[in-house]
């Protein structure tokens, strides 16, 4: 490797240590083999901690059988798998990343689990972005808050 | 092709209103250098536009849409002329003109006079129209999807051990209330649950919506090996898991057809959460029409019916049917 594609690589690291988005990248045992740095700052248990470790022994919360349903068709068709809020708020039970003016105690997740294809053409590792939509989940909840309310005083002001 | 007719006596007038024309308007060109020339090529069927002058020996312009209009044929006639007394304005337009523009022409008001006829406009909807889907088009998006379906039906037939009935591909460019009316469908019928999804790739964009009938919900839970009740939270689940699946292997399968990658956005679910009306509504101006791939699945021995359909712009069908040129050839 030159030194070019050696300076390269570090910053391709380093770009996905410092993302603010979660990357977590799993083997077929569901093994954690990288940890970035917003799942670190989130969580507040370190890669070294964490790594060779099953994704159940570190949050025991997470269902394995639902899990591996959800990556089984990422390792088996390589396609993408999503899980979004709106179907369950959250994976990882994280603090709101505004602990003082956030509305919500915990951060809102959407999830993409994606195939990365090792250098023979196995799928044997998957990747894990993890999105923080806390944002969009409070203003919807508010919005739908707001609209229950409407209709609560319409009925109001009809039956008077 | 749109054709144009320009007719005039004088040769360097004919040139001239040729190279004013838009240059990227895509039209044949034909010149007449008097009207019973002119005449004539439109009996031929040339000149679904014509260019006028009126001092023209053998037939001069007034006698030429005279007998436009005696013989009934079809053009549009824009005068060009330097006369410029109000009364020849009001002759040509009582003949039957659309348009008297003064000599020496340029190409910024014949650009205008075009556009204030929606004539540019109505030439490139024509071009849509006439050959909305030309049949090897059609022909060639319906062989790349069902080597698509192929791939994944064989994938899926592994994986969960089902047989896929593999649905014939329905390739249609649709109008905005066509979609509206499917989309309006979902959300009447409460029968239905519907997931959107946009996806992007180099110079290719569009979305997949993805309908799963609710009377196949048990049998997806049976083929997803859930042992849980399947309530709504469930039903949810199983929704996104479905549509995950059949929306992710089929565009994988033309994406490697297409030689390119598509970017995947997060789906969202239609009708149950999103009033499907105002979703259309609120962006009906940004698109007139798409490319839609609808693809109807069932699966043997289960009572599982769901429908995927992809739409994708109609800017991207340029860059699509481009990369699909080599299975054009021949």
């Amino acid at each position: 490797m030159s030194q070019d594609d050696m300076t390269e690589m570090h910053w391709l690291i380093d770009m996905i240590q410092t993302v603010d988005v979660g990357v977590v990248v799993l083997d077929r045992e569901n093994r954690i083999q990288v940890w970035n740095g917003f799942m670190e700052s989130h969580s507040g248990k370190l890669p070294s901690e964490v790594r060779g470790k099953t994704l159940f022994e570190v949050f025991d919360y997470i269902d394995e059988e639902w899990f591996n349903r959800k990556t089984r068709p990422v390792f088996e068709l390589r396609t993408r798998a999503f899980m979004t809020w709106e179907q369950r708020p959250f994976l990882f039970k994280f603090p709101n990343y505004r602990p003082i003016t956030g509305s919500e105690d915990v951060m809102y997740q959407n999830i993409t689990l994606s195939a990365l294809t090792s250098t023979t053409g196995q799928v044997d590792n998957i990747c894990m972005m993890i999105y923080d939509v806390t944002d969009i989940a409070a203003n919807k909840k508010e919005l739908e808050a707001v609209q229950v309310r409407l209709l609560e005083d319409r009925e109001k002001s009809t039956s008077n | 092709m749109f054709s144009v007719l320009i007719c005039d006596d004088s040769m360097v007038a004919r040139k001239q209103v040729a190279k004013c024309l838009p240059p990227e308007w895509e039209v044949s060109i034909h010149f007449a250098k008097h009207g019973q020339e002119a005449i004539a090529a439109l009996e031929e069927g040339k000149g679904q536009l014509l260019f006028l002058d009126l001092n023209m020996p053998v037939l001069d312009g007034y006698e030429t849409l005279e007998a436009i209009k005696e013989k009934g044929l079809i053009t549009q006639v824009i005068v060009i002329s330097g006369d410029v007394q109000p009364e020849a304005h009001e002759r040509v337009k009582a003949l039957g003109a659309i348009e008297f523009i003064e000599k020496p022409v340029n190409s910024e008001q014949l650009k205008a006079v075009l556009d204030k006829h929606q004539i540019l406009a109505k030439e490139e909807e024509q071009e849509i129209d006439s050959d909305a889907l030309p049949a090897d088009i059609r022909d060639v998006y319906q062989e790349i999807t069902n080597i698509a379906m192929g791939q994944a039906g064989d994938h899926l037939a592994r994986i969960f051990n089902v047989f896929v009935r593999l649905p014939i591909p329905n390739v249609n460019l649709i109008e905005v209330s066509e979609l509206h009316m499917m989309l309006s469908d979902i959300e009447q019928k409460e029968s239905v649950s519907g997931i959107c999804q946009g996806f992007v790739g180099p110079g290719v964009a569009g979305e997949a919506l993805f309908i799963l009938s609710d009377s196949s919900f048990g049998d997806v839970a049976k083929i997803l090996d859930i042992k849980e009740n399947v309530d709504d939270q469930v039903q949810l689940e199983l929704l996104m898991d479905a549509a995950n699946i059949l929306i992710g292997t089929c565009l994988r399968g033309l994406a490697i057809q297409l030689d390119l990658l598509f970017s995947q956005g997060h789906p969202v679910v239609l009708g149950q959460h999103r009033n499907v009306t105002e979703l259309i509504a609120s962006n009906k101006m940004k698109w007139k029409r798409s490319l839609a791939i609808e693809l109807s699945y069932g699966l043997e021995g289960y009572n599982v019916q769901c429908d995927l359909v992809l739409l994708f712009t109609e800017e991207s069908m340029r860059v699509m049917n481009y990369k699909l040129s080599h299975l054009l050839e021949d």
